[in-house]
């Protein structure tokens, strides 16, 4: 089933004197339950892409479909209610609210969608037991490893069960073994959940984990590979 | 959890907050305690003159108010004290007989109003009894002989019954009082030497004192020094019933001291049966009748039976003769409320400042929160929240301590002793009471949430003008 569509988008930037092309012309599909890589050099458009997937950014031309919902078609209003309740984001630096616990983190998002609390407490107990948090509910993100946050922001990021999780260089601040960790975790969740998880990265040990490989060189794709 | 997470973000950054909240502190305390002096002033002026000077109704014949004619009389007041004192709000009522007059002593003299009093009565309506100068005799006694009168310390000022006089005593009083001897030590040339009026000794004062030692000692100087002979006599002369110039000669029984240097200096109380013996007038005759309510808030109604029952004679109550009294009151609250207005704009710039510096520090969490799903409203109600919190808590305890400041100097007051000839040249007393009413606060509290609203309103637009990606991309 498919999950999300791309059907050729272009995202152009216009500086003073010139167009970047940052995205050029992708189409991809994405069933449900992928476990892909967006892989490409610095300047490539993997950010650019993963964006507009996540309706942080609109394509110039082409369309994203969500479900079926072309995104570029939701009024900017509709659209925070819609990336809330359909898209998990992953952030390179975790981007915890510091002044929360892991716990209440976790359930931010639920809460904003006023979620009854027995729900919400059972929920963000399950998801941090999920990622091996369950014993650092209380603690605050300055007393989390940088490991150990970012398995607070993929907790998170599942909290209100989206159509999928973006993440975009999830291991890029992370040591080998949180990375390892990190990895086992979403891909336990992929298998046993069936979460689609969708990430940019440069990393070769995530690159060697991911399904699927999309390659994107000066914003095209220029391979896309299927393990 | 959008004002839990608020209420978190206050304390993020500790000394920042900490410093908004004591700005708001010092803020709020500076104007509720402002405007508890300025009420206690006020409230005080106000008690002093319905309960010294004016009383809350006035009742008097027609036109005597605009000439102050001997022969603008009202006959058989005793009829008509018997029916305003049958009023439920009426608590008593005095009669007066007053005429216009000179004040003589062998070196000075002043234009006053001599007022005739029934002592009783008198002093069921105004306090005045209770205001003798220590040391200066006693209030007006009916069966004392004739021709006796209680004036203003202004008064005896100014027709030099009052003197200075520098003693070794004085010296010893005002070391007691904390004069330092760098001071009472300049006195010294002036042992012994009777200054006949104060402008005089001011002028000896001013010679040898710096202008430090003037502010800070010369009022305590001047009062200690102050003597006064006990039954000192002057003479007030006036006109008759028939026309002709008559007076006679009066024992100053004391001397009366409030916080009105102008009522003091014209006001002359002396028996109204002396009163009437000299002026030719007739028991029963009185030119005003002065009443004393039960309670204040009772004036316009009473003001209204007593105007219907007698229409040939004119009413007035405190707010009509005294409209400046009346327009106190009611500015009052206005002023406070811009006063108050003033200081929370002031305010605001910094709470303005400060979530600036907030929404530019948390740009990227800002960026974060609006990808995951926060929408405009809650960001707004984010910001808005805590910067109602900084006002908030800053107001708070502001108010506490303006409460327990407040409470404490207003069972004691504070003296502006040096000042007190200004304060009492304007009719007020030296020594405030600060007082605040508990409704303050209510409107102060609304107060303060509005500026943090406000203030949050321009911070607020920013981080919603922020965009998600190019916020998450901010280091």
């Amino acid at each position: 089933m498919k999950v999300l569509e791309l059907k050729n988008v272009h995202k152009v930037y216009n500086t003073t004197h010139i167009e970047v092309h940052a995205v050029n012309g992708v189409s991809i599909d994405f069933e449900q339950g992928e476990f892909a890589a967006i892989v490409g050099p610095s300047g490539s458009g993997k950010t650019t892409l993963l964006n507009m997937i996540g309706g942080l950014d609109v394509p110039s031309q082409g369309q994203i479909l969500v479900d079926g919902i072309d995104l570029s078609a939701l009024k900017s209003s509709r659209i925070i209610d819609f990336r809330m309740r359909n898209i998990g984001f992953v952030f390179q630096s975790y981007n915890l609210i510091p002044v929360l616990t892991a716990k209440e983190n976790v359930e931010f998002i639920m809460n904003l969608q006023k979620w009854p609390k027995i729900k919400r407490d059972g929920r963000t107990l399950e998801l941090l037991e999920a990622v091996g948090l369950a014993d650092r509910v209380k603690s605050r993100p300055a007393q989390l490893s940088g490991g150990q946050q970012q398995r607070v922001a993929v907790a998170r990021a599942l909290a209100s069960k989206p159509k999928f999780i973006l993440a975009d260089e999830p291991t890029a601040n992370l040591d080998s073994k949180s990375t390892s960790t990190l990895l086992d975790i979403m891909a336990k969740l992929n298998r046993d959940e069936n979460i689609t998880f969708i990430f940019s990265t440069h990393d070769a040990r995530v690159m060697k984990r991911a399904r699927r490989v999309i390659t994107l060189e000066d914003g095209k794709v220029v391979s896309d590979i299927i393990h | 959890m959008i004002t839990k997470t608020a209420w978190k973000n206050v304390w993020r950054n500790k000394v920042r907050s900490l410093v908004v909240i004591a700005s708001v502190t010092v803020g709020i305390f500076a104007g509720a305690f402002s405007v508890a002096m300025m009420e206690g002033a006020m409230y005080q002026r106000l008690e002093d003159a319905l309960n010294d000077e004016i009383s809350h109704i006035q009742i008097t014949a027609r036109g005597f108010r605009d000439n102050n004619d001997l022969s603008c009389l009202m006959v058989n007041t005793g009829n008509i004290i018997d029916q305003v004192g049958r009023l439920e709000e009426v608590e008593a009522v005095s009669d007066r007989v007053i005429v216009v007059g000179m004040a003589n002593t062998a070196t000075k003299s002043a234009g006053v109003q001599i007022v005739g009093i029934d002592v009783e009565n008198e002093k069921a309506v105004f306090g005045i009894y209770k205001k003798i100068k220590e040391g200066t005799g006693e209030y007006l006694d009916a069966t004392a002989s004739n021709n006796v009168a209680i004036i203003g310390v202004d008064l005896a000022k100014s027709l030099n019954i009052i003197r200075y006089l520098i003693s070794e005593e004085i010296v010893d009083s005002l070391t007691l009082q904390g004069v330092p001897e760098s001071v009472t030590g300049k006195l010294q040339p002036y042992w012994g030497i009777r200054f006949k009026n104060e402008k005089a000794f001011k002028k000896e004062l001013k010679s040898v004192l710096s202008q430090k030692e003037e502010i800070k000692y010369g009022h305590i100087i001047k009062e200690l020094s102050q003597t006064y002979r006990e039954g000192a006599r002057f003479t007030l002369t006036f006109i008759d019933n028939e026309g002709y110039q008559t007076g006679g000669r009066f024992r100053i029984a004391g001397l009366y001291d409030i916080p009105n240097n102008m009522y003091e200096s014209s006001q002359v109380f002396v028996l109204q049966d002396d009163l009437r013996r000299l002026t030719g007038l007739n028991e029963g005759e009185n030119h005003m009748l002065m009443i004393r309510l039960k309670d204040v808030d009772d004036t316009s109604e009473a003001t209204r039976k007593i105007a219907t029952m007698f229409p040939a004679l004119e009413t007035m109550n405190w707010k009509e003769i005294q409209p400046d009294l009346a327009m106190l009151e009611q500015m009052a609250k206005m002023m406070y409320g811009m006063f108050m207005l003033i200081i929370l704009a002031a305010l605001a710039f910094g709470i303005v400042n400060t979530m600036l510096m907030v929404v530019l520090e948390r740009t990227k969490e800002l960026g974060m929160l609006t990808a995951i799903g926060m929408n405009k409203k809650k960001v707004f109600r984010l910001i808005m929240s805590e910067s109602v919190f900084l006002s908030l808590i800053g107001g708070v305890i502001g108010m506490i301590i303006s409460k327990i400041i407040i409470s404490v100097t207003a069972t004691r007051g504070i003296n502006f002793v040096t000042y007190q000839e200004g304060f009492e040249a304007m009719g007020y007393s030296a020594h405030i009471y600060p007082h605040i009413g508990n409704d303050f606060f209510i409107v102060v509290t609304i107060m303060i949430i509005i500026t943090g609203i406000l203030s949050a309103i321009y911070p607020a637009l920013k981080a919603l003008k922020l965009d998600p990606a190019d916020a998450l991309r901010t280091e």
